[in-house]
């Protein structure tokens, strides 16, 4: 057996988790490379090999497997350089992407000009033609008008062409028509179906996401093209698999199949880490970066999947593992306001200029200066001691803030710190409260460099009684990918109510994706004891508009009239779950059915065989000052080597921990003992 | 002012942001109560809720996520609970759904609860819902021709509905029995009872946390930033007196001319101070256009903060700096026992919110803003039927299908998706696909009405438009389109906005044209058109710049010719379709 390596390519650092043969993990950091994301790629498996005192050939050549969550197609969306589409629409609903269903604003909030659409109204053709909610058509389809749009298209210079008929996901003869005629007319170019990409009864977010998948993938395609073409000449010949943003992995054809589920692919391979560092029902994990703070959870230990994910003014439009990402980072920049109100973020340092302390250009006070003043991170071991802090740059920059709010130095740089700790607890309620999770009963797992400093604070606030450092936390995205299944998900409409239940027209479409998820997985090359499918309906009482995804054990496969109290039972608790009533005597709608192809990977669980030793009596490496807002004084407190710690090593706060890629902070009453695979699990009194 | 600042405060300077977002986070978690709990449609699709938090003596903490109109007089509904009652004790919840006793309108239950902290009360937690039905002579909670609280719902003029945390079944009795649908209007209450429950947990939680002594001094803290900001925001205005008028649509019967609404405000940026004066508007009318006291102040507010900063914060500091003054008797002021209101959330007081954040334009550029369009369109009127695909089961909602667009302001074109300013954007536009799978009906069209918008330097937004109809059954639409006789006036040289219209398109082909208030049945083979009223506009047109003139052609909302015509810019287009302007003939054009 030989390594599997996990790439995650974040803003800053370029993050690389491998694991060998006996299943020990190592952690290795590289700058990213914007432009060329393939290099930092590459660079970091070179800084992989050396750590295994390998020359890189040697080292690549006993790689099995690279798994990769990359941030190209997020990037090309979030600075909007994305191939040009052409969009056919129904006839008199050419508005559907200005419309949106009503973009969303504050009451307040005026001094803005309404966005334009995703796709331009030059560049979307409406063609006659209209099939009804029962799949019934009205008016076939106008031959004519495609044909039109094409030639106009073509005109135009579209690159590729995104079809979003009304309807179509009930019977999508006009769409596939649409696409018959193009290949006629417009031979080579690339067609999005809506019906194939998104398949949802909700026109506008289906319709999104195939004109984003459209828009992205050449630009995926072109990635993938060069890191095959950079791997190849490093003589790699393992296998490569992309992460998705349902949580797994993906091989690349089926990728570029899909382009648009690699859309922010990289965070939620955190929950997916979670999973496996933990069997609690209900997990938080939040993941603070340099500009962000990212929060998803599991609730019943399942990835909490939403349609609602945002970039700029316009929906993803598929459902996607859901993380709420808020700026609050260690870049967030503080400031106060005309009124004399603290404010931290949303706007940050980033990498660069970054940080004042950083002294690489920053000059204004963010989150990781008041860190450095607070004594939390220590400037001379910042990561590990790579990078040198300067402690006077940092008071420098909060001084104007102390003076603002006529307090010291210590005491602004406290306010920023407690500041962005609320700003990250509103994330955090944001979803725990909406999706039915209560923080006091769940576990929080920390992820990314800087979240440890943070959470004992925001534990006692959101009421938290346990929380995790992971081991591998600064790079618990790639460790979630070094973990992973592969994993696909597709859905079907298929409209039916628990008063006229349609067992047969049910189990055809769960059959049919059944058989679509099969292929998918032995295509992937996973063995079919290794195949697993987990089944799910959209479900609402009638007259609500929003649908709640409802598990469901699929057994057979097949659903029969007997089934049907089940699912509705699992139905209204769901409901109660999410929205606190049930109703029983109210009709109950399913309106399509999913179905998640999961399969293991050879060595996934490798990971687990690893074991550190035992406590050898750990004692603190030094002490350090760290301000204490109570006292309105610093405060010595015991500094501890993370890498001193063996199975069963306890600390107790109030204390610091050091690790080389992060810093934790422990108050007083928070209890910390080392578990098997390294990773502090921390309880609160 | 930096050294006044540090004087005043009472509390650390960072605990101050601390506990704002705390009190932040309570009643949004207290929304999402009434959001999941609640069963009717109008509260949990279309948001019409609110929940807040005032002190004990009525003055407003936080308003997160709240509706504009719910939230900006709240104290007026908790104050006469206080005046009313000499047993207010832990546990105790009050409901006040009555104009006369300060509520908004009937069908808007306010519900409060006291919040004591070591025995004394230091707070309200106020959760208010639009109820879908309050047991009217007809089915519906918006009456215009009511001429009295006689010919209306169940009116609750403060009443305790629960003691040490136990409900008081009689109450809720006599609410379930006057009702509908029961059982939808207990669910929603207990809803509310939930959010205020939470509400008084958190802050209890929260007060224990921090120090009772800390969270009086944070309020007043708290305070003074809203009223510093507020006097900040003002004094950048320009000192004077100013007036506006616009006119509601005639309400036949009600109001034959239309209601004509004033609006005279007197600014001292010097004071930091804003005094809205309404005395001089018309007495009330036997119908249910009258607004109440309530909306009449919160709506007078509203225009003044659409005015002013957004980042302002809407607590009691900043409202104190906005006095209203109001006349009894008055349709547009506080209403004469027992005179209909029924409809004092929407029409006549979207109109007052419309002058209000129109008066600022007397001011000149860069004040103010263009008239909007007003509500309840066709788009958005309530249909019902029997649903052929569900062997003739009755169905009956409002549907979110396509409405009015905002007016300009300086510097910004009107929102597209605006929905009267009550609403200020925030309601969901509805899906074609969900809309034809909840109902029988097909929706043939939905979309932007090109060239409807109000010209000007900026534009008001286009209105919305479409057709629809019933599949094998006919439907009955019921709506109140305001803007239909007077469409959206365009303000400093801006142009006005396109009226708001109906017309049944029968199964023969011939068009009727629908009035602006109408119960109509669509008749299976029939189709009914409608467009919304589209926002005004503001400043000269000839002073738009030109690449503002190609985007809005772009987005196909203006043809070349009108661009030319109105605007006097022309635009090209390239090879690749995009439309670019023609410089050196605009140029000439314009001289």
């Amino acid at each position: 057996m030989g390594y599997q390596v996990c790439i995650d390519i974040g803003g800053t650092f370029t993050d690389c988790l491998t694991a060998d043969g006996s299943g020990d993990v190592r952690i290795f950091k590289s700058p990213t490379t914007p432009g060329e994301f393939e290099k930092g790629f590459i660079d970091v498996l070179h800084v992989a090999a050396e750590g295994y005192g390998l020359e890189s050939s040697d080292f690549l050549g006993q790689v099995d497997l690279i798994v990769h969550g990359s941030t190209v197609s997020t990037n090309a969306l979030v600075e909007r350089k994305t191939a040009k589409v052409g969009l056919i629409l129904t006839e008199g609903h050419a508005d559907i992407l200005v419309l949106r269903e009503g973009p969303r604003k504050g009451a307040f909030q005026w001094k803005l000009d309404y966005p334009d659409p995703y796709v331009p109204r030059r560049l979307t053709r409406t063609v006659g033609g209209r099939i009804d909610a029962r799949g019934r058509e009205i008016a076939p389809l106008s031959e004519a008008d495609v044909r039109e749009a094409a030639r106009a298209f073509g005109k135009q210079g579209v690159a590729v062409v995104a079809v979003g008929l009304l309807w179509s996901v009930v019977n999508p003869d006009h769409e596939l028509q649409v696409r018959r005629i193009l290949a006629e007319e417009m031979p080579g170019t690339p067609v999005t179906l809506s019906h194939e990409i998104n398949p949802m009864p909700r026109e506008y977010k289906r319709i999104i996401a195939a004109a984003i998948d459209a828009s992205i993938s050449p630009i995926v395609r072109n990635y993938i093209g060069k890191l095959r073409a950079a791997l190849d000449a490093e003589n790699y010949t393992g296998d490569l698999l992309l992460a998705n943003c349902v949580g797994g992995m993906m091989p690349l054809p089926e990728m570029l199949r899909k382009p648009i589920y690699s859309v922010m692919s990289g965070p939620t391979l955190a929950p997916m880490a979670a999973m496996v560092l933990s069997d609690e029902p209900d997990i938080i994990v939040g993941d603070m970066g340099g500009t962000t703070f990212d929060v998803s959870a599991l609730r019943d230990h399942q990835l909490i999947v939403t349609p609602d994910s945002m970039i700029h003014d316009d929906s993803l439009g598929i459902p996607k593992v859901d993380v709420r990402s808020v700026g609050a980072g260690g870049g967030s920049i503080a400031s106060v306001d005309a009124g004399g109100l603290l404010k931290v973020g949303p706007e940050s340092a980033g990498a660069r200029p970054g940080p004042a302390c950083y002294d690489t250009g920053g000059a204004e006070p963010t989150v990781t200066d008041a860190n450095v003043v607070l004594g939390m991170v220590d400037p001379e071991f910042f990561l590990g001691g790579k990078l040198q802090l300067r402690r006077d740059l940092a008071e420098q920059a909060i001084a104007p803030i102390a003076e603002r709010l006529g307090s010291s130095i210590e005491q602004a740089a406290w306010g920023i710190y407690t500041t962005s700790n609320h700003n990250m607890v509103g994330a955090i309620e944001e979803i725990t409260v909406r999706e039915g999770i209560n923080p006091r009963d769940s576990l929080f797992v920390c992820g990314g460099g800087a979240t440890a400093i943070h959470i004992a604070e925001m534990a006692d606030i959101l009421g938290l009684k346990r929380y995790m450092i992971p081991r591998y936390m600064a790079g618990l995205s790639a460790f979630g990918g070094l973990i992973s299944d592969i994993r696909r998900e597709d859905s079907r409409v298929f409209l039916t109510s628990d008063t006229a239940f349609d067992a047969e027209g049910a189990s055809a479409a769960l059959a049919d994706l059944r058989q679509k998820g099969q292929a998918f997985l032995d295509g992937a090359g996973v063995a079919t004891e290794d195949q697993r499918f987990e089944c799910a309906f959209m479900g609402r009482y009638e007259y609500q508009s929003f649908e709640i995804e409802v598990p469901f054990d699929c057994g057979s496969g097949r659903l029969t009239e007997d089934d049907l109290p089940g699912l509705v039972e699992a139905f209204h608790a769901m409901h109660e779950r999410i929205y606190s009533i049930r109703t029983d005597d109210d009709v109950v709608e399913f309106t399509a059915w999913k179905m998640r192809a999961i399969g293991k990977r050879h060595g996934q669980d490798l990971w687990r065989e690893m074991r550190i030793g035992p406590d050898k009596g750990a004692q603190p490496k030094s002490a350090r000052k760290v301000w204490v807002p109570d006292e309105g004084a610093a405060r010595g407190v015991p500094v501890w080597d993370m890498a001193s710690f063996g199975e069963g090593s306890r600390v107790e706060g109030p204390c610091l921990i050091e690790a080389e890629t992060f810093t934790a902070w422990l108050k007083a009453g928070h209890k910390g003992v080392v578990d098997r695979h390294g990773n502090l699990n921390v309880s609160i009194e | 002012m930096d050294q006044k600042i540090d004087a005043d405060r009472r509390i650390d300077p960072f605990v101050m942001s601390v506990l704002k977002s705390r009190f932040e986070a309570i009643v949004r978690e207290m929304s999402l109560v009434v959001q999941r709990a609640s069963r009717s449609a109008v509260i949990k699709n279309a948001r019409d809720f609110s929940c807040a938090i005032l002190t004990y003596d009525h003055k407003l903490v936080t308003v997160e996520d709240a509706l504009p109109i719910h939230v900006m007089s709240m104290d007026m509904a908790t104050r006469p609970v206080t005046e009313l009652f000499d047993d207010i004790e832990q546990g105790d919840i009050f409901v006040n759904s009555c104009p006369f006793t300060g509520g908004t309108h009937h069908a808007d239950l306010i519900m409060m609860m006291p919040v004591y902290v070591e025995a004394e009360p230091l707070f309200w937690v106020v959760a208010l819902s639009h109820h879908a039905d309050t047991g009217a002579p007809v089915p519906s909670t918006y009456l215009p021709f009511a001429k009295t609280m006689f010919e209306e719902g169940m009116h609750f003029p403060c009443v305790r509905i629960a003691q040490d945390y136990t409900e008081k079944k009689d109450i809720l009795r006599i609410g379930s029995m006057r009702n509908r649908v029961p059982e939808l209007w207990l669910g929603d209450v207990r809803a509310q009872i939930g959010a205020c429950r939470t509400g008084e947990r958190r802050i209890m939680d929260l007060c224990s946390r921090h120090g009772k002594d800390t969270v009086k001094g944070f309020l007043l803290d708290w305070f003074d930033y809203g009223e510093r900001r507020a006097k900040q925001a003002i004094a950048k205005l320009p000192a004077g007196t100013y007036s506006y008028e616009t006119r509601h649509d005639p309400v036949p019967g009600v109001a034959d001319e239309g209601v004509p609404v004033r609006v005279k405000i007197t600014v001292d940026p010097d004071e930091g101070k804003i005094i809205v004066d309404v005395r001089d508007n018309i007495d009330n009318v036997p119908g249910g256009v009258n607004l109440s006291a309530n909306t009449c102040t919160g709506s007078c507010r509203i225009g003044m903060f659409n005015n002013l900063d957004e980042d302002v914060p809407h607590n009691e500091g900043a409202k104190s700096r906005i006095e209203v003054v109001m006349r009894k008797g008055s349709a547009i002021g506080d209403p004469q026992y027992p005179v209909g209101t029924s409809v004092a959330t929407t029409n006549v007081n979207d109109r007052l919110m419309i002058a209000g954040n129109c008066v600022f334009s007397e001011m000149g550029a860069p004040f103010g803003q263009a008239e909007s369009a007003g509500h309840l369109p066709a788009g958005v009127g309530v249909i019902s039927g029997r649903d052929p695909f569900k062997n003739g089961k009755a169905y009956v909602n409002q549907i979110f299908v396509g409405y009015g667009g905002g007016g300009a302001r300086h510097g910004y074109d009107g929102w597209l998706t605006y929905c009267g300013p009550a609403n200020a954007g925030l309601i969901q536009l509805d899906s074609v696909e969900v809309d034809e799978s909840m109902y029988p009906i097909i929706i043939e069209s939905r979309g932007v009405k090109p060239e409807s918008q109000g010209y000007g330097e900026f534009e008001g937004a286009p209105a919305m438009q479409g057709v629809f109809y019933p599949l094998d059954h006919d439907m009955t639409i019921v709506y109140a389109a305001d803007g239909t006789e007077f469409a959206p006036r365009g303000v400093l040289g801006g142009g006005d906005g396109g009226p708001s219209t109906a017309e049944k398109i029968t199964g023969e082909g011939d068009v009727l044209t629908l009035p602006a208030f109408a119960e109509e049945v669509i008749e299976n083979g029939a189709r009914i058109a409608f467009a919304a009223a589209a926002g005004g506009g503001y400043g000269d047109p000839l002073a738009r710049d030109p690449e503002r003139v190609a985007v809005t052609v772009e987005r196909n909302w203006l043809s070349p010719d009108a661009a030319r015509k109105v605007y006097r810019v022309v635009v090209t287009q390239g090879d690749d379709g995009a439309w670019r302007v023609d410089q050196a003939e605009t140029t000439r054009l314009r001289g």
